[in-house]
């Protein structure tokens, strides 16, 4: 899949995951801040992230702070799952 | 500005008594028993056998080892619909009373009251409860039995309890609230004597729920170390009979309850803010209400889950509060997160402290968080015990801090 | 004695904002689902996370916060909150046997979600707390209110109940025969002389203190009891009634919790029997449905009908030569097992 449309689909899959309603997907910027300012969430997001990328992409981040490296913005994200995604 | 209670009482209020206790957990089946573990620095934190779980091998639990089966033969409830919880409830609920010389007429007064708490009810039966909310037919024996209410409804069927009767759940602080409501109806007059505490079982689903939120430890938690690494989930119950000073006559009491705070943190559903707020507001509430000062406090049994949030902002709460904290330990470290018995256990546990001039030591504890440095207490020992605070910090910023004293 | 300030209702009817309880919103397979607002009040990265009971208390409780000083008190009755996120990690926990499962549904399933969003929104640090006890949930959380007005007259307190009808627990209520098997509307709930009754759904907040200045309406008792015995609920009634009111007093409109479930009527006819014919008797399950906390709904009710003297003729059961309404008996039952009994009284 090429990088753009991984990122397309990965905010789509980011705004349903998270019910985030009032977001259209293809408002996020590639490099928006998933946390604090930007789209705003917390830290039980990004355990939910962590189950994303388990489900979607069979990558299986054990380690939360692990977790916190990858989850800054879109770009960090699709730059691990296209390094590491098993499906 | 938080508030504080009972202002226009303040001179009417008589003391509350401890007259009977109850108290069943993974180091053991009685009050009795608990106490020996804990003198022994015996856990009974370990595999997980009561049910076949995908954490089984890698999450101890603090579990009773006591099937539901026998359970039910030996406090002969053989009722359809009668879960677990219940009957870990029943079981301590029926040493307390008994502890405490209730009979059959007192229980059924209408100035008797019950008030329990749980966070699990009848959600430990995992399997049935997904059958019954996803499927139109075949419903289970446990149709009526999966709510937090269902506990308290079956004891008072079973005791025909004459007065309030009521439920909380408050998360993890569950039980300490429903210590806190029974003391309280005392001071009101809606009841001469309550019974009050709390009950959960182990269940899938909360080792799931909380295993979700990567705070489930896969080894011995150990509460206050730096190098903690989570809680371990345990399963119990506990009660304790509370009765007004002019109605205990020649009987002698256990201990005085004196004080108790619950406020909110208002900061994370899932997590204590970085000064703890609420457990400070709620330790402060508790030292007001007991008209004491911080330095009378002997001992904390702290909530002292293991988790990296709650033990770090609970240190600072007790340092903003006491400037130098006395004695405290986590007895977590001995049976686990109870949960919505939690709050009722440790109780037990504080009012033995001053029963019994003794205190208990917190297990598996090596070396201390950097930032606050605060050591528990390592070794039983026996010292003088007049007051004893017990903390308990719940999901969406429950906190409540309760204060026993010497009767 | 609770004085009550202001209220606030999302409820199967025109409750919220503009209150229009003449017109009656008709049930939709069995069950009367809440009319939800906009929620204007609440930040849509809060309101993504919320199940519907933790929506409709938010979205009640936030106007009457909004109005008036912080709290001294959140206390909220609710028997189950969150019970859609609660089965919803479960059937998490069995679909993905036990995999990795998202741990939102879990957090907002315990039932002081409600109790506790309302004050991680508001900044309110003091005393909150959540009564479950299934049909007392709300009745217990006017206790607690009951005595902390009692402790401090000038404080106000946050009082209220929520509950939802989720697809699981209707399907674990159906099951266990609490919802009719035959298709029924509300507007002939009366009449079918059948079991079970409809499903239903709410949340009623109020502001209430211990200070009759600017109250709306005043609880001057509550009383619950847990029996089976329509005997001793009529008896218990009586003295209830007999200790409120004080010698020129009456009841003046009766509102029960008559749900049409055949095997509940007793309850009620025992009920009706104590109040003369001065009184008017009147029902609101069929603008409610049945739920463990349906009776905070006929507090509210009885609060908007002290106020606007307008009784909907919907509700009436049996009329009466009364034209005032000053005082108002509630009684509810729940399963026949958890009976309440409240006294409201115009200010």
């Amino acid at each position: 899949m090429e990088t753009a449309e991984l990122k397309k689909q990965l905010k789509k899959q980011i705004v349903e995951f998270l019910n985030l309603t009032s977001v259209n997907p293809d408002d996020i910027k590639d490099d928006e801040p998933l946390f604090g300012e930007g789209l705003g969430l917390d830290s039980i997001d990004s355990i939910e992230l962590i189950v994303l990328l388990f489900r979607e992409y069979g990558i299986n981040i054990q380690d939360p702070k692990e977790g916190r490296k990858v989850l800054v913005d879109i770009n960090t994200m699709v730059d691990y799952i296209e390094k590491n995604r098993t499906k | 500005m938080p508030y504080f209670f009972i202002h226009t009482q303040e001179k009417k209020l008589s003391k509350i008594f401890v007259t009977g206790m109850g108290a069943i957990s993974a180091i053991g089946n009685s009050v009795a028993e608990n106490r020996t573990a804990l003198i022994e620095e015996k856990s009974g934190i370990g595999k997980l056998t009561l049910f076949a779980s995908a954490y089984a091998d890698k999450r101890p639990c603090g579990e009773i080892k006591i099937s539901t089966t026998s359970l039910k033969e030996k406090l002969s409830a053989h009722e359809p619909g009668v879960t677990r919880t219940t009957l870990l409830a029943l079981h301590a609920f029926e040493e307390a009373i008994f502890d405490s010389g209730l009979n059959a007429e007192e229980l059924g007064a209408p100035d008797t009251a019950f008030i329990n708490a749980t966070t699990v009810g009848g959600m430990c039966l995992t399997d049935e409860l997904y059958h019954d909310a996803n499927k139109t037919e075949d419903g289970s024996p446990y149709l009526s039995s999966y709510d937090c209410g269902s506990v308290a409804l079956y004891i008072r069927d079973r005791y025909k309890i004459g007065g309030i009767v009521n439920t909380i759940n408050t998360a993890c602080s569950s039980s300490a609230n429903a210590i806190m409501y029974g003391a309280r109806l005392i001071h009101h007059g809606l009841a001469k004597r309550v019974i009050v505490g709390g009950t959960d079982s182990l269940a899938k689903f909360t080792i799931n729920g909380f295993n979700a939120l990567h705070i489930l430890s896969p080894e011995l938690c150990a509460p206050f170390d730096k190098d903690r690494k989570g809680l371990n989930l345990g399963e119990g119950a506990a009660y304790l009979v509370l009765e007004r000073e002019q109605d205990i006559h020649n009987r002698q009491p256990y201990a005085q309850l004196t004080g108790y705070g619950n406020t909110n943190d208002a900061f994370h559903p899932s997590s204590i803010s970085e000064q703890g707020d609420g457990p400070f507001l709620a330790m402060q509430q508790a030292l007001h209400v007991a008209k004491i000062a911080a330095d009378k406090i002997d001992s904390i049994n702290a909530h002292g889950t293991g988790t990296e949030n709650n033990d770090e902002t609970e240190s600072r709460a007790m340092l903003r509060v006491f400037g130098s904290p006395p004695a405290f330990a986590s007895t977590k470290s001995y049976i686990g997160h109870t949960l919505g018995a939690a709050g009722a256990i440790e109780a037990v546990y504080s009012v033995l402290n001053i029963y019994r001039q003794e205190i208990y030591p917190s297990l598996q504890f090596k070396e201390p968080i950097q930032s606050t440095l605060l050591e528990p207490v390592l070794n039983y020992k026996k010292m003088q015990v007049n007051h004893v605070m017990s903390n308990s910090f719940g999901f969406g910023g429950n906190c409540t801090s309760l204060i026993f004293s010497k009767a | 004695m609770l004085y009550i300030h202001r209220t606030a209702c999302i409820s199967p009817q025109q409750s919220f904002g503009e209150v229009d309880i003449e017109r009656l919103n008709e049930s939709v397979e069995n069950k009367l689902h809440a009319v939800e607002p906009k929620y204007e009040g609440i930040p849509p990265g809060l309101l993504r996370r919320m199940g519907k009971a933790v929506r409709i208390g938010v979205g009640a409780a936030l106007p009457l916060i909004k109005q008036s000083h912080m709290p001294d008190g959140i206390i909220i009755g609710t028997a189950n909150g969150g019970m859609e996120d609660c089965i919803k990690f479960l059937n998490q926990i069995i679909e993905y046997e036990e995999g990795m499962l998202t741990p939102g549904n879990f957090v907002q399933s315990t039932p002081n979600a409600i109790a506790s969003q309302v004050s991680l929104m508001t900044a309110n640090k003091n005393y909150n707390i959540t009564h479950v006890h299934r049909g007392l949930a709300f009745e217990n959380a006017i206790i607690d209110a009951l005595m902390h007005v009692r402790e401090n007259p000038s404080h106000s307190y946050l009082l209220g109940a929520v509950d939802e009808i989720s697809a699981y627990n209707y399907n674990i209520d159906y099951l266990d025969g609490w919802y009719k098997r035959e298709s029924v509307s509300n507007k002939t709930l009366y009449t079918t002389n059948s079991p079970a009754s409809l499903a239903g759904e709410g949340a009623a907040m109020f502001l209430v203190s211990g200070k009759p200045e600017n109250a709306i309406a005043k609880l001057s008792a509550m009383h619950t009891i847990h029996t089976g015995d329509e005997d001793l609920v009529r008896e218990q009634l009586k003295n209830f009634v007999a200790n409120n009111l004080t010698g020129n007093q009456q009841i003046d409109l009766f509102i029960t919790g008559e749900n049409g479930d055949n095997r509940l009527q007793k309850y009620y006819d025992a009920c009706e029997d104590i109040v003369s014919t001065d009184t008017t008797i009147a029902r609101f399950k069929h603008m409610s449905g049945e739920f463990p906390t349906a009776s905070a709904l006929a507090l509210w009710i009885a609060c908007w009908l002290v106020q606007h003297q307008q009784l909907p003729s919907h509700m009436i059961k049996k009329s009466s030569n009364q034209n005032q309404t000053e005082q108002i008996l509630i009684y509810n039952n729940y399963k026949g097992t958890q009976h309440s009994f409240m006294l409201v009284s115009k200010i």
